[in-house]
């Protein structure tokens, strides 16, 4: 009502007047009014629903059609306290979610993600880590591949477009994490979410299929979630609401190899 | 002899063509694709597939081609194009409850393909069946029958075998 009286008077100054910037301004005028009626409307709209439903449809809701865009960035964090020496969950989780069959061959079988065990020799106490791609901003797998095929897609994710790769693997050399394998054989029986064949360079995807589907995690982290270790947290780095950003940043969390100034994607606690 | 064929002509010529042309379509449709199971749906009455069938035949690469770069560098997920719901409409399991692999000529692509002597990649990354056809192969309490099982045996031989 309030917006409606203020059209009113700018028309009667129009009117008085007859300038054609004062025009421009009553339209102006109307188009605010029309602007703060639509945000009353999607606050009311938003208060009506609780807040953690809202938050879970804004997260997740990518239609089909709409490329991603650099709105997010998606990430995991991994509490080291939390991760369990002798537990392989997340390993298992995503060897079955990409298909990652064994061929019997540990020295050349792909790997996506790996488990780490680093003992410090002075105390002795042995932290537990899962390794994967960490999905750096700056990733040096991108700089050096000759043909394009490894690349950073808009919300941070780094890929390797099977299509253009060449197996040439300089990407293996330059990743410092060594999260890259090679397929040296012919493969039969892949997952139709998770092509992979001879002669390409590949690693962990973050389940791209997953978040393009709207999941918002990945397999790993759903895993080791099932087995109530709750180490493993994926969200969107970009969003300070996500349950990612606040444990960042009430907690903080550390990169490895933070010197080489990548900005990963994948940042740990306990380190 | 001589005689006879001269006054029979006529119906030696035409029992010659008879016999050439039973020979002709045996030989036709013996190499024509057997038994390819039908896809699961039309994907509309008007155009049955995703685009009309003229269309399809031709251009169906151009068409998974466009779609490929959009997904894998732009994560565009539509299904129109996609090339699981190829799969997933086209390859459905024979009477006996197989789905025929790329190599064999009852899968839906290899029927032409190999028809037209036509060579491609895509199978040797991509998965030539649906997921469930995949999955029924790699989980052994999901499948029923003999030759399944055997299948299975001989996969899981060839991960048991470890090299020290």
């Amino acid at each position: 009502m309030r917006y409606k009286l203020d059209i009113d008077t700018n028309i009667d100054n129009v009117l008085n007047e007859s300038s054609a910037d004062i025009v421009y301004e009553v339209e102006q005028d109307i188009d605010h009014s029309k602007r703060n009626f639509l945000k009353g409307a999607a606050t009311v709209g938003g208060l009506s629903i609780a807040p953690g439903v809202m938050l879970y449809q804004t997260a997740s809701a990518k239609p089909n059609e709409q490329a991603v865009s650099n709105q997010q960035r998606w990430g995991m964090l991994i509490d080291t306290n939390l991760c369990q020496e002798d537990c392989d969950a997340c390993v298992t989780a995503c060897n079955e979610e990409n298909g990652l069959w064994d061929l019997g061959r540990p020295t050349t079988d792909a790997q996506w993600i790996r488990k780490l065990n680093i003992k410090d020799k002075q105390t002795g106490h042995v932290t537990s880590l899962p390794m994967m791609c960490q999905h750096c901003e700056h990733p040096p797998c991108v700089d050096v591949c000759p043909t394009g095929a490894s690349f950073k897609r808009a919300d941070g994710i780094v890929l390797v477009n099977a299509h253009t790769c060449i197996g040439c693997r300089y990407c293996m050399m330059a990743c410092p994490y060594k999260a890259r394998s090679f397929i040296h054989e012919p493969l039969v029986d892949q997952l139709p979410h998770a092509p992979r064949g001879k002669g390409c360079v590949e690693s962990c995807t973050l389940c791209v299929h997953k978040v393009d589907r709207g999941d918002n995690n990945t397999a790993c982290a759903e895993a080791c979630n099932k087995d109530g270790h709750k180490a493993l947290l994926f969200g969107d780095l970009n969003d300070p609401n996500s349950d990612i950003s606040k444990q960042l940043e009430k907690h903080g969390g550390v990169q490895i190899r933070a010197d080489l100034n990548l900005n990963t994607g994948v940042r740990y606690q306990g380190l | 002899m001589r005689e006879f064929i001269v006054k029979n002509y006529i119906y030696i010529l035409l029992a010659v063509v008879l016999v050439c042309c039973v020979i002709g379509i045996t030989i036709v449709y013996a190499d024509s694709p057997a038994d390819i199971p039908p896809p699961k749906q039309k994907y509309n009455e008007e155009t049955v597939c995703v685009e009309p069938v003229e269309v399809m035949r031709k251009k169906h690469f151009d068409f998974v081609l466009d779609h490929r770069d959009k997904t894998v560098i732009d994560g565009i997920r539509t299904k129109k194009h996609s090339l699981i719901e190829c799969i997933d409409c086209h390859i459905t399991a024979s009477a006996e409850g197989e789905y025929a692999r790329y190599s064999q000529e009852t899968h839906f692509c290899a029927s032409c393909h190999q028809y037209a002597a036509v060579t491609i990649d895509c199978f040797q990354c991509h998965a030539d069946r649906p997921e469930e056809a995949i999955r029924k192969k790699m989980n052994p309490n999901q499948t029923v029958g003999r030759t399944q099982e055997q299948k299975i045996n001989s996969y899981l031989h060839l991960s048991s075998v470890k090299h020290h």
